[in-house]
């Protein structure tokens, strides 16, 4: 299954969101996912992508593709074994 | 200065004995208990594993997005918030608006969000913390909520007073119409105690019912020789208050006229009731309904059925009625609702007034053998009908000894206040 797939079940699982308005541009502000959402969000990533999320997450993530975008980095980053505190440096912005 | 009057125009009540006002009625006509043991995921570690849990499903009545930020003291709250403003068929403008107020009691608040958050924390030893932890725990949120989904621009309070929460807070919204801040209240309280935590904690203080082996529903037994303690239980009651010539003028259906409130504290222990002060809030509530004592037609007491309590409450109704005190009906439906804490006068509120519109006395249940001590009618083991009520008074006294005291006046009898 893609990021996007797995993403779209925890969104549609948890958060009680319609699936066919989970396209990749869609707005999260727009789905009512607001900053804390996102916050707990990433404890739900964190499970279902079997990745650990250094220091805080961005506070650029705006849409459904960039939160695809910002986990495929973290399933990157778990493959190529980057030290944590390497890792939560590249995504800190 | 003249006092407005006010009325009471909508009722609403998610408790142990019925979500709708029509079902409790009924379980108090039929002596119905709520009391339970408890599901097997509370009751292992409990000494006393019984609770007045409330058939309410949270998921069935909130989308995923907006429960999760909001505790079951407030998923309580707002569905007895709406039945009451349901009830009450108002329609506000954006002027009313301004106008109405939201008084919300309750003892502990979110003590569901805020078990969870310690069990992540200690128990867990992980850093997850729910984001929402803060918004949902905080004893403020269930009046915030009820603001903002009926947008209510008036103030929006929390009162916590122990066990006498929410009368406070229905007695307080009352004298902000009496005295002309405002014209329409929502008020009323909510708990959910029934968390491991919470229930472990009173019962390290020794004041929970044991268990009944044979009929845990019959475990709290207020007024009894053999009475043991409360039954924690969980819920919200709600109603709406208006101003007298606001209801009449829109043709609100007015359940009730919210006559008297006393309010006293005991100022003398944590936990031991006193009788003066209970007999001072009792006195207070009479004064300012201006009625005098022989129109009381029924008291729903506090009745905890703790050892302490019970015989307390008998002699301060015995030092304010005297005599009469002995015709009164006087019942505690925490035999079958249990202890809502923080709700408990809400509720017991709300039941008063249904018995006060039904003409009936609620029964105290499960009280075979009266303590000698309690020698008043506590209109033991069934419900009486046709009882010509006028006035009907309800108590609640707490922990700290915040006594207050409701008295509802039916809305036909016209009895005049004595400004």
């Amino acid at each position: 299954m893609s990021t996007l797939e797995t993403l779209q079940d925890i969104l549609v699982r948890d958060y009680g969101l319609p699936r066919d308005r989970l396209s990749p541009d869609a707005a999260l502000d727009t789905l009512g996912m607001d900053s804390l959402s996102l916050l707990e969000l990433m404890f739900k990533i964190e499970d279902g992508f079997h990745v650990k999320i250094p220091g805080e997450p961005p506070s650029d993530l705006r849409t459904v593709q960039n939160v695809v975008e910002y986990i495929d980095g973290l399933i990157a980053n778990r493959s190529a074994k980057v030290p944590a505190g390497l890792a939560a440096s590249e995504v800190k912005m | 200065m003249t006092l407005r009057r006010v009325a009471v125009t909508g009722l609403g009540v998610a408790s142990p004995i019925g979500c709708s006002i029509e079902e409790v009625a009924l379980s108090l006509a039929e002596g119905r208990s709520g009391v339970c043991r408890l599901s097997s995921s509370l009751r292992d570690r409990l000494r006393s594993p019984i609770g007045a849990p409330t058939a309410f499903d949270g998921a069935a009545n909130f989308d995923p997005a907006r429960i999760r930020q909001l505790d079951r003291v407030t998923q309580l709250a707002l569905t007895a918030a709406g039945q009451a403003l349901a009830d009450a068929r108002l329609d506000l403008s954006a002027e009313e608006r301004e106008r109405c107020g939201t008084f919300v009691g309750t003892g502990m608040g979110g003590a569901e969000t805020t078990d969870a958050g310690y069990r992540t924390i200690y128990a867990d030893a992980s850093d997850r913390v729910n984001p929402y932890t803060v918004l949902a725990a905080m004893t403020t949120a269930p009046a915030s909520w009820i603001s903002i989904e009926h947008g209510l621009l008036g103030p929006s309070l929390t009162f916590s007073t122990a066990c006498s929460s929410s009368s406070v807070a229905i007695g307080e919204a009352a004298r902000r119409i009496q005295w002309g801040d405002l014209d329409v209240m929502i008020a009323g309280g909510s708990e959910a105690p029934l968390t491991f935590g919470v229930l472990r904690a009173w019962e390290a203080m020794r004041t929970l019912a044991t268990e009944d082996p044979e009929n845990p529903g019959a475990s709290c037994r207020p007024f009894s020789l053999n009475r043991s303690g409360l039954v924690l239980g969980e819920g919200a009651a709600f109603v709406v208050l208006e101003e007298w010539q606001h209801a009449v003028e829109r043709g609100a259906p007015i359940h009730a006229e919210l006559s008297g409130y006393g309010l006293t504290s005991d100022a003398s222990h944590i936990t031991r009731p006193s009788v003066q002060g209970q007999a001072r809030a009792m006195q207070a509530a009479l004064a300012s309904a201006g009625l005098s004592r022989e129109k009381i037609g029924y008291i729903n007491a506090h009745g905890s059925a703790t050892p302490q309590n019970d015989a307390t409450e008998t002699s301060a109704i015995k030092q304010v009625f005297g005599e009469r005190a002995y015709a009164i009906p006087v019942s505690s439906t925490k035999s079958i609702h249990g202890h809502l804490l923080g709700a408990a006068g809400a509720l017991e509120f709300v039941i008063a007034v249904i018995c006060l519109e039904r003409r009936m006395a609620s029964p105290t249940m499960h009280l075979d053998t009266p303590d000698p001590a309690c020698d008043l009618d506590y209109v033991a083991g069934a419900a009486r009908h046709g009882v010509d009520l006028e006035a009907v008074m309800s108590n609640s006294f707490a922990f700290g000894g915040t006594n207050a005291v409701l008295i509802a006046v039916s809305p036909d009898r016209g009895i005049s206040r004595t400004p």
